[in-house]
């Protein structure tokens, strides 16, 4: 088929729908009883089919017990066996440990063990006050070990042995996949007709020629949805709740946007499928620690560029001045600088307990911060600090810092106030917007009447007023939709992220890598943030700063780092053949014969994975190195 | 793994404080959604900021204001006399029903949210009695009102000069313009304003002496139509002679209250002004009344003016009204409001309405010797006759309120009946002599109302 023949018979089957959607709609004698009787159902089933939606992936993700996964055992002389559940493992005295050895001559962090995506482990040794043994001798840098090597903690000795090739795949046959309660592909169904209700009605409600770009956005929206879980079929993945979240906040974003900006429709449907590619990409990259880690200077020098570049050439689009126009094209440095962020600040167990990385991720944050706060936009500069902070707590556990910064930040943002009467003024309002309706508290009290006014089903598609007002489809989304389409869905939107942050909660106990865990839940925490600043800023429970809401406001920069930010929630979901940030083991491995016993071993054996075909018998090395008791220490 | 494990709850602090918040979001929607959807922007009931929806009609059912068409009542005099409870085209007078209400007039309940068709709000008022009380001020300044004071529903509540809604860019211009006809045109007379009490204030004063003077029951008192006290002197317009208390407030004897009022002190007579709720706003339907005011002089000459109720002394003709409900209700009476029912387009109850209480200060056994006293004053002075049987209590007040004006006529009192439980004020600017002008402007509204009952 030659390609005009073929776009000669899109444009027919296009057009011929539209004029269907729109017969149906019309106020003819056949439709008009009908339409009004469908008119009401579709109220009602929209927020009923975003219910089901999300109510299957929240009891399909939270319901249930995590299954542990097990990479290997330590075992010591008098047959205490220790499963190794994570890629990192903290060896030590202290009960927060992974592995805790009680024994006095143990420091309560004496080394840590972490595996690669190969599959390779290497012992580190943590300024502990008795020597770290591999095989008797002393170990004083980072060291790759095999299996049957005997590692010395103190007076305790303990043999390695890693899980094999052959127990990898027999333990990813046992654990349950996801999907198998709540079917993916009945989600899906369920969202697409929701998208198609949206679409039909939206038909009918936008200018006559942007029928074309509903059309060509509902149906590449559905289209890539479908697409996607084909591919995760094709590559055996059964976890798309968190996917499926993801495009039912796009579906409302897209009906936003063709409700209120319909020439922006284009736009909003290439980013999100750039964002679909990026997070397919930053997926593969984040399958192994070691080259996610790497590319970290990259990306702060990336995105140190970008935010010099914005500071200094940046375009006041909007009250801040975080805009950037290369030709055609605008966007938002600072939604980029985000994906950069989170990858910069996460780190794996070894980085954590070095000083220098910790300063390093400081100083970046701070820059981040300032150029946010130079450039005016201080909603994003206060995602970016509680990020920040998310960061530093989780790197260090360290509360009373995290405090003293907080109030360093309370301090600073006092100054600000002090020297900028133009943030101070919207704090003036604050909880008083009533009683200054037409100037600052302008968008509060509008948002707070539309959202009213829609109840609790919405006032239905195109009949609401609050999406005139400037920026109204990013800044007062949720008065949009709670306009619209109803309190329901607007709070199905929230509840959305609320989810997505519980998840992340959850599978930190399963997480592989510190990298993983810390990765998602500073991604969970911009997303909190900036859910709680766009939706309580606009309807006067915080003061109104102008943040988007994570993929339901309008706008590519805001969409295109969503989708971005989606892969490191995706990357700590350990559930087997969850989704592709997670490698599966090999099928059928061959044995691997760096792995292979050589010698029988003086300790006893680790269980095992049952009937698991290779069996441990390495042999251990009696410790050569004096042992301080606690007593000797002065 | 363990230990970072053991940190992420900092992420659920922040979850659960994203839920908190959607908590108290969801509750405030519940609670002030109907206040958030009539906000006069929200163009789903408003049309350029004038409400576009539901209907106020009078508490007979007579049409005051369509909301989709923008029409008033048919019949000009009613659409003047109820224009304060009402409101004019463009908001401008704060009491009308159209800003008051517009949160009734509005179909919304938080499920379904703003509906199309807007239910009718029912006003307590009377629009014939408003008319009948605008005819009877006969083109003179001051307010009418009236309100049962066991259910606290305004049935008459007229404030002059007022104006056709119809003619609102007009008077607009004028009042821009300039023009003394419409000077505080859009100021609800009765509720925002307060006057000169005049002799009105005299009830206070008795109060104050029955409780704290022994001597009140045997009070006497010759008046020669002079007073000389430090630093002035009170005048009378004619010499009342030998009087008790009782006749010295028939008499209205500014003589004998200046010497009450020297001997009580004027701490004790603000207190009495306090307890009496003339110093303090009312609030009816979410708005709040001016307040009056009182100043406790240290000069004997002006203590006794201000007992006479002149000097400084300002009163507001509502919490006048709600004094005198009291007065009759021997201590309390229920407070005054303007919104009887709102029906919905489907004629079901559209709000649940409940009325508050006011209550004074006053002993039960005050009340009731100046209930006494001033029923006699309408029996010996005002004349029974223009009352028909009705039992009213009242007490008359000549304002004096410049050199070169005519006094402010006032008439305030209630019926004691409890077939007709009615308190009212009457209040004629510049009018001049206070029982016979505005006496006979009550007698008017109050035969027409009893005439309806």
């Amino acid at each position: 088929m030659n390609v005009a023949l073929f776009s000669t018979l899109s444009d027919g089957v296009q057009k011929l729908l539209l004029r269907l959607l729109s017969f149906l709609a019309e106020e003819n004698p056949l439709t008009g009883a009908v339409g009004g009787i469908a008119a009401g159902i579709c109220r009602l089933l929209l927020p009923l089919l975003g219910f089901l939606v999300v109510v299957r992936c929240a009891r399909s993700l939270l319901q249930g017990k995590l299954e542990h996964e097990t990479w290997g055992w330590l075992s010591t002389r008098e047959g205490k066996h220790t499963e190794l559940d994570h890629w990192e493992v903290l060896i030590g005295r202290s009960r927060r440990c992974d592995v805790v050895y009680s024994d006095r001559t143990v420091s309560r962090n004496h080394a840590a063990l972490i595996r690669d995506h190969r599959g390779a482990w290497t012992l580190y040794p943590l300024r502990s006050k008795n020597p770290v043994t591999l095989n008797g001798r002393v170990v004083l840098q980072p060291t790759p070990i095999q299996s049957g090597a005997v590692l010395g903690f103190g007076a305790v000795q303990a043999a390695f042995r890693p899980i094999s090739p052959t127990e990898e795949a027999e333990q990813a046959r046992r654990r349950t996949r996801p999907g198998k309660v709540f079917s993916p592909g009945v989600t899906l169904l369920l969202l697409s007709l929701f998208q198609a209700l949206l679409c039909a009605t939206l038909v009918n409600v936008v200018d006559p020629d942007y029928g074309q770009a509903v059309l060509f956005a509902f149906g590449v929206l559905l289209a890539s949805m479908w697409v996607v879980y084909a591919l995760y079929r094709i590559l055996r993945r059964t976890g798309f709740e968190i996917e499926t979240l993801a495009f039912f906040l796009t579906t409302l974003c897209f009906t936003v946007t063709a409700d209120s900006a319909p020439s922006a429709l284009y736009k909003q449907t290439i980013t999100m499928v750039l964002g679909l590619v990026l997070f397919f990409a930053l997926s593969m990259v984040l399958r192994d620690v070691d080259l996610a880690a790497k590319l970290r200077w990259p990306a702060a020098a990336g995105a140190g560029i970008l935010l010099a570049f914005n500071l200094l050439l940046g375009q006041r689009l909007f009250g801040a001045k975080n805009w950037m126009v290369i030709g055609p094209v605008s966007f938002q440095p600072s939604e980029l600088v985000k994906v950069a962020f989170v990858l910069v600040g996460a780190a794996t167990l070894d980085r954590m307990f070095t000083r220098r990385n910790l300063i390093g991720t400081l100083v970046f944050s701070a820059f981040c911060v300032g150029s946010l706060a130079l450039m005016s936009d201080f909603g994003t500069a206060l995602v970016f600090f509680v990020a920040f902070l998310a960061i530093a707590f989780l790197r260090s556990g360290d509360l009373p810092s995290v405090a003293f910064m907080t109030a360093a930040a309370v301090f600073a943002g006092m100054l600000v106030l002090r020297f900028k009467p133009y943030v101070a003024s919207r704090f003036s309002v604050y909880r008083h917007v009533w009683e200054d309706p037409s100037g600052l508290g302008y968008q509060q009290t509008r948002t707070l009447s539309a959202l009213a006014s829609g109840g609790l089903f919405g006032q239905g598609l195109g009949n609401g007023w609050l999406k005139k007002i400037g920026a109204a489809n990013t800044d007062l989304v949720f008065g949009v939709i709670g306009e619209e389409l109803g309190l329901i869905l607007a709070l199905l939107a929230v509840s959305v992220i609320v989810l997505l942050a519980l998840f992340t909660v959850k599978s930190a106990a399963t997480g592989r890598s510190s990298f993983y865990v810390i990765a998602a839940c500073t991604t969970a925490m911009i997303f909190l943030m900036q859910t709680m600043l766009n939706v309580f800023g606009s309807t006067d429970l915080l003061p109104l700063t102008g943040v988007t809401f994570p993929f339901v406001s309008v706008g590519g920069s805001s969409m295109l780092s969503c989708w971005c930010l989606l892969a490191y929630i995706k990357a700590v979901d350990t559930r087997q053949n969850a989704g592709i940030a997670v490698r599966l083991p090999k099928r059928n491995p061959k044995p691997d014969p760096e792995n292979a016993p050589n010698a029988p071993s003086p300790f006893p054996e680790p269980p095992g994975m049952g009937d698991a075909t290779q069996r441990w018998n390495g042999e251990g090395f009696g410790a050569q190195v004096h042992i301080h008791r606690e007593e000797d220490v002065p | 793994m363990k230990r970072l494990r053991g940190r992420t709850w900092f992420v659920l602090l922040f979850t659960l404080l994203l839920l908190a918040g959607t908590l108290v979001l969801v509750w405030q929607y519940f609670t002030q959604g109907r206040e958030w959807a009539s906000f006069s922007a929200n163009s789903h009931l408003f049309t350029k900021g004038r409400i576009a929806t539901g209907a106020i009609t009078d508490r007979n059912g007579v049409l005051l204001y369509d909301g989709p068409s923008g029409d008033y009542a048919e019949d000009k005099t009613t659409r003047t006399a109820t224009l304060h409870a009402v409101g004019d085209q463009y908001g401008n007078i704060a009491t009308g029903a159209k800003l008051l209400f517009k949160q009734y007039m509005a179909a919304y309940n938080p499920v379904t949210g703003t509906g199309s068709e807007g239910n009718t709000v029912a006003l307590t008022i009377d629009a014939e009695l408003n008319a009948a009380a605008l005819r009877a001020l006969d083109g003179r300044n001051g307010t009418v009102a009236v309100y049962n004071y066991n259910t606290g529903e305004i049935l008459c509540m007229v404030s002059a000069p007022t104006f056709d809604p119809y003619d609102s860019q007009q008077v607009l211009e004028a009042v821009n313009a300039g023009d003394t006809r419409y000077n505080g045109v859009y100021l609800n007379h009765f509720f925002s304003a307060a006057f000169t009490p005049g002799s009105t204030f005299k009830l206070v004063t008795t109060a104050a002496a029955l409780d704290k003077l022994n001597s009140a029951a045997d009070f006497s008192f010759t008046c020669t139509g002079s007073l000389e006290l430090e630093g002035g002197t009170i005048t009378c317009p004619s010499v009342h002679g030998a009087q008790d208390l009782s006749d010295a407030l028939a008499n209205s004897c500014n003589c004998a209250f200046a010497q009450l009022a020297v001997e009580l002190g004027g701490e004790t007579l603000l207190r009495y002004t306090k307890d009496a709720g003339l110093l303090d706003s009312v609030e009816m339907n979410g708005i709040f009344s001016a307040k009056g005011s009182f100043t406790p002089s240290s000069n004997p000459s002006e203590l006794g003016w201000s007992g006479v109720g002149q000097y400084t002394n300002l009163v507001n003709p509502c919490s006048e009204l709600v004094f005198l409900g009291c007065i009759a209700g021997e201590g309390s009476a229920k407070t005054p409001t303007l919104l009887k029912s709102v029906t919905t387009s489907l004629g079901l109850p559209g709000a649940f309405l409940s009325t508050g209480d006011s209550s004074i200060a006053y002993k039960p056994s005050t009340c009731r010797m100046l209930k006494q006293m001033m029923r006699r004053n309408v029996t010996d002075h005002y004349g029974q006759e223009q009352f028909g049987t009705l039992p009213v209590c009242a007490k008359s007040g000549t304002a004096e309120v410049g050199p070169d004006v005519s006094p402010h006529a006032w008439f305030v009192g209630f019926v004691d009946d409890p077939a007709h439980p009615y308190a009212f004020v009457v209040l004629v600017e510049n009018g001049g002599w206070g029982s016979s002008v505005a006496g006979s402007v009550a007698a008017e509204v109050l035969t027409q109302l009893c005439r309806e009952d």
